[in-house]
């Protein structure tokens, strides 16, 4: 229902060619990161604090550039997109953050039809699939709340119903449970894992070692801004 | 233009405008300033320019006489004067006509004149030039060719000072040029500082736009319709406290240059709504300039 179900024809979804980041000349936040992932994929990626989780996921939604490599998303390069196109791409791409990122002075109902709105539905559009997407998260009672007026994990799935709201290819959660109890974490977990088996690519950004355990899922850890 | 996209855009600059509402009201306020310096300007300009065109249109040339002068007289010189192309008579004044005119336009101190033996103003007669229909020179031609004439004691004609008041126009267009430029400047900086310390605001709001996917006209559409909103308000309070002096100023001051009344005229609809234009434009040029900087990022 809320997540495109596209054909699961093994496709590269992301893919990293050599990247390296440097901010300034003595700070290298990603060293030689290669890295493929294929439409579908649940991915982790944990290490440390300072490891270069959130440069990763920056580089992936276009929100810093590498300073050399190639990244591929979707097929398209990243170092050679034009604004408007990244744009578009962007709306394909759900992105969750340890601070929400939710606009304050916005109702939930407002925060989660941004993305909507940005794309030039109509209000009678938007107003069916915000609700759809806010009962499905359990939220269909809070639409006229303000963010500050929430817990943690309720933001968090604020956050979480405006990503997947445009049914995006992929989903990126940068520490989604940082902030979060132990009951929400699960919480928001059990909602990234049944948003990526309705056919999302997930990549989760985590230093908590508690969501790795007994996962089955791909692992890619870094350190000091290298895969190891 | 999409019309949920226009709603959006319009919501959100209202919305920008009532959140941030003092940064505005001071921005407005500042901004208006500077627009009724300039619009004050302009007004002085279109009156200086409305008073010359119309009393240089047509001329009036006034012809003393040493003394009244016999019937026979007047009328071949009105006949002579008849022959030159443009010229009309107005009137003929006598010397108690010209002292009864004096009197009116002394108003309350007509009593000066009581204590004078005899009349010491001189009869006249008042021809009007069309500019249209006579030649440049024929005032000067005419002035030569009357005082040449025995009974006339002097002719004068309004030119002199329309010639003056067209330097002092040509000087207050320089002055308007440079200090409208200056004035446009600031109004312009004002409009930049505004709007760069709400799109400071709303930095946060900006990234999580362009983060679920926004392009950078969609987030910046907002901004400049906040700008020409300001810069419309702007001019607008620029305008109406104009007017208001405007309104002051016909009803407590009697305008003169010599005896002759001036009438003082506002800004014609077209240059209101020239002038609006101009304000909004200005904001928009203003918004636009300060996204530019903060979209180089």
């Amino acid at each position: 229902m809320l997540c495109q179900q596209k054909a699961l024809v093994p496709f590269k979804m992301i893919q990293l060619f050599r990247v390296y980041k440097n901010f300034g000349s003595k700070n290298s936040a990603l060293i030689d990161v290669s890295l493929t992932v294929e439409r579908g994929e649940f991915v982790f990626i944990t290490g440390p604090s300072g490891a270069g989780k959130t440069t990763l996921l920056k580089i992936i939604f276009c929100a810093e550039k590498p300073t050399s490599g190639h990244a591929l998303v979707n097929g398209r390069n990243l170092t050679r997109i034009k604004e408007r196109e990244l744009a578009f791409l962007r709306r394909t791409i759900g992105v969750v953050f340890q601070d929400f990122k939710l606009l304050p002075r916005r109702t939930v109902f407002e925060n989660v039809a941004l993305t909507m709105e940005i794309m030039g539905f109509p209000f009678s559009v938007i107003r069916k699939k915000v609700h759809q997407t806010l009962r499905y998260l359990d939220l269909a009672n809070k639409e006229g709340y303000y963010p500050p007026q929430l817990s943690g994990g309720e933001q968090q799935r604020v956050a979480i119903a405006r990503a997947i709201i445009n049914n995006p290819l992929i989903l990126l959660a940068d520490e989604p449970t940082g902030n979060l109890d132990p009951d929400s974490t699960m919480e928001i977990m059990a909602l990234l894992k049944e948003i990526h088996i309705r056919g999302a690519t997930v990549i989760v950004a985590t230093h908590s070692q508690e969501l790795l355990k007994d996962t089955r899922r791909r692992v890619v850890t870094l350190n000091k801004g290298r895969i190891v | 233009m999409k019309l949920p996209f226009f709603r959006y855009f319009v919501r959100q600059a209202l919305a920008n405008i009532v959140d941030n509402r003092l940064v505005h009201l001071v921005g407005v306020g500042t901004m208006a300033i500077a627009f009724l310096i300039f619009d004050a300007f302009i007004l002085i300009f279109v009156n200086i320019d409305y008073w010359t065109v119309e009393r240089g249109r047509s001329l009036t040339m006034s012809i003393y006489f040493k003394e009244a002068p016999e019937r026979i007289v007047l009328e071949g010189i009105k006949k002579e004067l008849l022959h030159f192309p443009g010229v009309t008579i107005k009137r003929f004044i006598s010397q108690p006509d010209a002292m009864e005119s004096l009197r009116r336009q002394l108003g309350d101190k007509a009593g000066l004149l009581d204590g004078l033996e005899e009349n010491p103003l001189p009869a006249s007669l008042e021809i009007i030039l069309s500019r249209d229909k006579s030649e440049d020179s024929l005032p000067y031609r005419l002035k030569t060719r009357l005082e040449r004439i025995d009974i006339v004691d002097e002719v004068q004609y309004s030119q002199e000072w329309i010639k003056r008041l067209q330097a002092i126009m040509e000087a207050i267009k320089l002055i308007g040029i440079v200090f409208g430029g200056l004035l446009f400047l600031a109004a312009l900086f004002i409009i930049i500082n505004t709007i760069k310390l709400t799109i400071y605001f709303r930095k946060d709001e900006i990234e999580i736009l362009k983060l679920v996917g926004a392009s950078n006209r969609f987030v910046k559409i907002p901004f400049l319709i906040e700008g020409s909103i300001q810069g419309f308000l702007g001019g607008s309070a620029a305008l109406i406290i104009l007017f208001l002096v405007y309104i002051i100023l016909i009803t407590r001051v009697d305008l003169r240059v010599g005896f002759v009344s001036l009438d003082i005229i506002f800004l014609s609809p077209q240059f209101i709504l020239s002038l609006l234009l101009l304000s909004i434009v200005i904001g928009l040029i203003g918004s636009s300039i300060s996204l530019g900087r903060f979209f180089r990022i």
